[in-house]
């Protein structure tokens, strides 16, 4: 019973839970729910929610925001397409890539000047970034849409790691750029986990004026993490024209919210401090889900934004409630026990 | 003499036009009327396109027809825009509005001070000479339907996307299709809701998919918004179903092009903003000469040879299919 209870007041736990009962209501509803075909599905639809949601994990854990990386990521990803057809030049993929992630933590800088380097609240600074980096992109780089791309990228997004046949005989496939998403997940569960940087993050998330009296150049680390967040949506941006196979620079932006709440969902928190690659993966598998399955259930296009409502709540309250109410219990309990 | 003067130097203005123009003040339908058509935004592929037509129109009729936009699709600029117009005091003013509610009172100001208003994609519009539409709604998404059922050969089910469930043309043309199959293609099922894309071609990819897994026999797919039918396309083609799923909707060949190219969609539709430009100008230029607009007349201009006049607002039948024979026709 104990066991139990702790499971549910992790956040991973709450939300694993909730992804299970989902799943199991769904396979029930439909059962064409429960194949492997729909695990690929959803490995590929969340491809590019899950890069960006590394990370704002990692700027929810150091106590910051960022709603901005979504405009950082469609800037990145214009912006490379349109130096590549300038430059005419035949590129690997993976410089493509680079470039995308170049741009991306230049964005970044600009973020971390402002929030680390003028210490301005993280929030205004990127919701009005998100504002300028997305103008900057329409008025400087264009509007129109790039759909000739290159030949490596239109190669690049045909090549499938694992194809398969659904319960109805149609190909399910997991492209090339999910390796993308593996690539950033093992870096940053390495620089969160095992280097001091990592620390670092976690602590001032925990709390600035400590971290800052253990000697911790709070400046210094906070650039480095929205650099490092850019960088990520650019790769994200970059991701998601191998998946469209055409760059439209008013892509992305507006899914901001969706990955914030898959990061919550995951058990990082906006006060700071939490938040692990696991759990993070986690929730934007539980808003994939949520997001692509309704359909699957019946459930009606206007109801799917309210069930979709529900479920962010529930499952960014619910540990928090549950949270409270064990801490409620032990207090009651000290008393006694002491007397 | 004191008045014509006065009109003179409103219109024209230059000295050396006064000797002709004593003879023009006299008949108003041969002066050189000033046009001026203001778009939400320059400098994007659609409204180029309309500039073209609006260039059109002044070199065919020697009126100083021109277009100007914003840098970004505000409103507001619009409006700053509009006062400058009337400062200017142009015969015509033509308006594509980002915003018809907030573009009403500058407008209510030019009628007032003499100025013809003709809107465009703005059938609301109270303060208007008249409202230029490329077509009815309702007849375009019958006519997309019909498009769609002869590719399906009229049975089968089938889906449709809709940009945003609260954008009220694409309400407007689903609504009207799927009434029109109801009526007159029995066999074919809707098999869900109007799908939303959010205007995103990737949240189109991804319903596409979940709708092809849970109704495996889909036949047909109708977009409305530019992006829906990329993404439809996307989906089938990846799920191997070529051919097998039609798919039809709007779209610009600048968007749809590579998957046209393939036959992946098979028709897109849209109207020629060249085309609506020059229509907007004809009917500018028919009210500042004080002539009347009726019901079934011919504007000359492709799609507009039978309009349909409903109070102010007149609509067109100029919808331009595109297939992958004659997608080569349009640059934008």
């Amino acid at each position: 019973m104990n066991a139990l209870a702790r499971i549910f007041a992790s956040p991973q736990g709450i939300v694993f839970f909730v992804a299970v009962l989902f799943a199991l209501v769904l396979g029930l509803i439909n059962p064409a729910f429960f194949t492997p075909a729909t695990l690929i599905d959803l490995a590929r639809n969340g491809l590019v929610t899950g890069i960006f949601a590394l990370g704002v994990m990692m700027v929810l854990a150091s106590g910051g925001i960022d709603v901005s990386h979504t405009a950082i990521g469609a800037f990145a990803m214009y912006a490379t397409m349109k130096i590549v057809l300038g430059i005419d030049l035949d590129l690997p993929i993976i410089a493509y890539f680079v470039i995308a992630a170049v741009i991306g933590a230049g964005l970044g800088l600009i973020n971390g000047v402002l929030i680390g380097g003028l210490g301005l609240n993280t929030l205004i600074v990127t919701l009005g970034t998100l504002s300028f980096f997305r103008g900057a992109l329409l008025t400087f780089l264009g509007t129109t849409y790039i759909t000739s791309v290159p030949r490596e990228v239109i190669n690049f997004s045909r090549t499938i790691l694992i194809r398969i046949e659904n319960a109805v005989g149609q190909m399910v496939s997991l492209p090339a750029s999910f390796l993308v998403l593996v690539a950033v997940t093992i870096v940053l569960a390495i620089i969160m986990n095992f280097t001091v940087f990592g620390r670092k993050v976690y602590a001032i998330g925990g709390s600035e004026e400590a971290a800052q009296r253990i000697g911790i150049r709070i400046k210094r680390v906070k650039v480095m993490i929205y650099v490092i967040a850019g960088a990520i949506a650019g790769l994200a941006g970059m991701t998601h024209v191998t998946l469209s196979r055409m760059a439209n620079p008013f892509d992305l932006v507006g899914m901001e919210l969706n990955v914030i709440a898959a990061v919550v969902l995951g058990g990082a928190r906006i006060t700071g401090g939490h938040g692990t690659v696991l759990g993070t993966l986690l929730g934007v598998f539980v808003i994939t889900m949520i997001n692509t399955t309704l359909l699957m259930a019946g459930v009606p296009s206007y109801w799917q934004k309210f069930v979709i409502g529900c479920l962010i709540i529930v499952g960014t309250g619910l540990p928090i409630v549950i949270d409270r109410l064990a801490r409620h219990r032990q207090r009651m309990k000290r008393p006694l026990e002491a007397g | 003499m004191a008045l014509n003067l006065r009109k003179l130097t409103a219109g024209v203005a230059l000295g050396a036009a006064l000797i002709v123009g004593a003879g023009a003040v006299t008949h108003a339908q041969d002066a050189k009327h000033s046009i001026v058509t203001v778009v939400k935004l320059s400098g994007i592929a659609w409204f180029n396109r309309m500039e073209e037509g609006v260039k059109e129109y002044a070199a065919e009729t020697g009126h100083d027809a021109t277009q100007v936009g914003p840098a970004s699709a505000d409103a507001a600029l619009q409006v700053q825009m509009i006062e400058d117009l009337i400062a200017k005091k142009v015969d015509a003013i033509t308006v594509v509005p980002n915003s018809p509610e907030a573009l009403e009172p500058v407008l209510g100001k030019a009628l007032d001070a003499g100025i013809k208003v003709v809107g465009h994609e703005a059938s609301s519009l109270q303060n208007v000479t008249y409202d230029v539409e490329a077509f009815d709604n309702a007849a375009y998404g019958r006519h997309l339907m019909e498009a769609l059922a002869q590719a399906m050969g009229g049975e089968g089910e089938y889906a449709v996307f809709v940009g945003h469930l609260t954008a009220k043309t694409h309400n407007e043309w689903v609504d009207a299709a799927i009434a029109y199959q109801k009526e007159k293609y029995p066999n074919m099922t809707l098999v869900t809701d109007k799908l939303e894309s959010n205007e995103q071609q990737q949240t189109a990819y991804q319903k596409t998919k979940e709708l092809l897994r849970t109704y495996p026999n889909l036949k047909g797919i109708q977009g409305s918004a530019g992006e829906d039918v990329v993404g439809a396309a996307l989906a089938v083609e990846e799920a191997g179903l070529d051919g097998k799923v039609k798919i039809v909707g709007t779209s610009l060949v600048s968007v749809a092009g590579p998957y046209l190219e393939t036959g992946a969609i098979d028709m897109i539709s849209f109207w020629d903003p060249a085309k609506a430009g020059i229509a907007m100008n004809k009917v500018a230029s028919m009210a500042i000469e004080g002539k009347e607009i009726t019901d079934g007349m011919d504007l000359g201009v492709e799609g507009y040879n039978a309009i349909k006049l409903d109070g102010k607002v007149l609509y067109g039948q100029a919808w331009v299919d595109v297939t992958t024979d004659n997608m080569n026709d349009y640059d934008f």
